[in-house]
């Protein structure tokens, strides 16, 4: 847990601003002319998403965020790549 | 406090690259320069924010550096596998004979284009269109009408 106030809100407006950050990049999901962009676009919002749990584990001060965040990271990574696969190949297996 | 403050720098070091790579991702004009700014939101945005949790929580440290080590690792898989598959299907269009997907242009460039088109090589353009798109499309062969009278009658 953060003690001093002025962190605590610095860190409570950066969530705030990481949040906001996802509408403008959910534009390129819904506008994507390709199916790679598409994907390239969901790839950014997790990212941003794991950034949004870290900060989240500020401002809770609880560890089982982070952890999370990592199976979070975890999923993604394997969600984007049979997903690269299926644009390349035309099918995932 | 001084860990605090350096703590909030890396934040908002971190919250810039994120803002930098969504508004690149946004603007740039094809897929694999989009690829080069979304790749900048996960490597130097995520850890100044992984960096600025570290020194604000040091209990999580540890935790967090195992979250950046496997970003570090999957991150560039990820992106390059997204690359490839953009190469590989420019390959599989080719070699099916088909026009690869045109360079994606913004809206600017196209009306620039045209504006330097005379109307009669405006007017060329869209009767050779017109002339593949008929090329193209199969005409669907019906049965002869004797033949399919015969077929009913012998029903």
């Amino acid at each position: 847990m953060i003690e001093s106030a002025f962190a605590q809100a610095a860190v409570q407006l950066i969530l705030l601003a990481l949040v906001s950050l996802l509408l403008p990049a959910s534009y390129r999901v819904i506008a994507g002319p390709r199916l790679s962009d598409r994907l390239a676009a969901v790839d950014l919002i997790t990212t941003l998403l794991i950034g949004i749990i870290v900060m989240l584990a500020l401002v809770e001060g609880t560890q089982v965020f982070v952890d999370m965040a990592t199976a979070l990271a975890a999923f993604a990574f394997v969600g984007t790549i049979s997903i690269a696969r299926y644009i390349s190949e035309g099918r995932v297996f | 406090m001084l860990l605090e403050v350096l703590g909030v720098c890396a934040l908002v070091f971190g919250l810039f690259f994120c803002a930098v790579g969504v508004v690149g991702v946004i603007r740039l004009p094809n897929t694999l320069t989009r690829l080069h700014a979304s790749g900048k939101v996960a490597t130097l945005g995520l850890f100044g924010l992984l960096l600025g949790a570290a020194l604000l929580m040091p209990s999580t440290a540890m935790r967090l550096l195992a979250l950046g080590l496997f970003v570090l690792l999957t991150s560039p898989v990820a992106t390059h596998a997204i690359a490839a598959s953009v190469n590989r299907r420019r390959e599989i269009l080719e070699e099916l004979g088909q026009e690869p997907e045109p360079a994606e242009t913004e809206e600017t460039f196209q009306v620039d284009v045209t504006a330097a088109l005379s109307r009669s090589k405006i007017q060329d353009i869209i009767e050779a269109q017109e002339r593949a798109l008929r090329h193209h499309t199969p005409e669907i062969k019906r049965p002869s009408d004797s033949g399919r009278d015969s077929g009913r009658d012998r029903d």
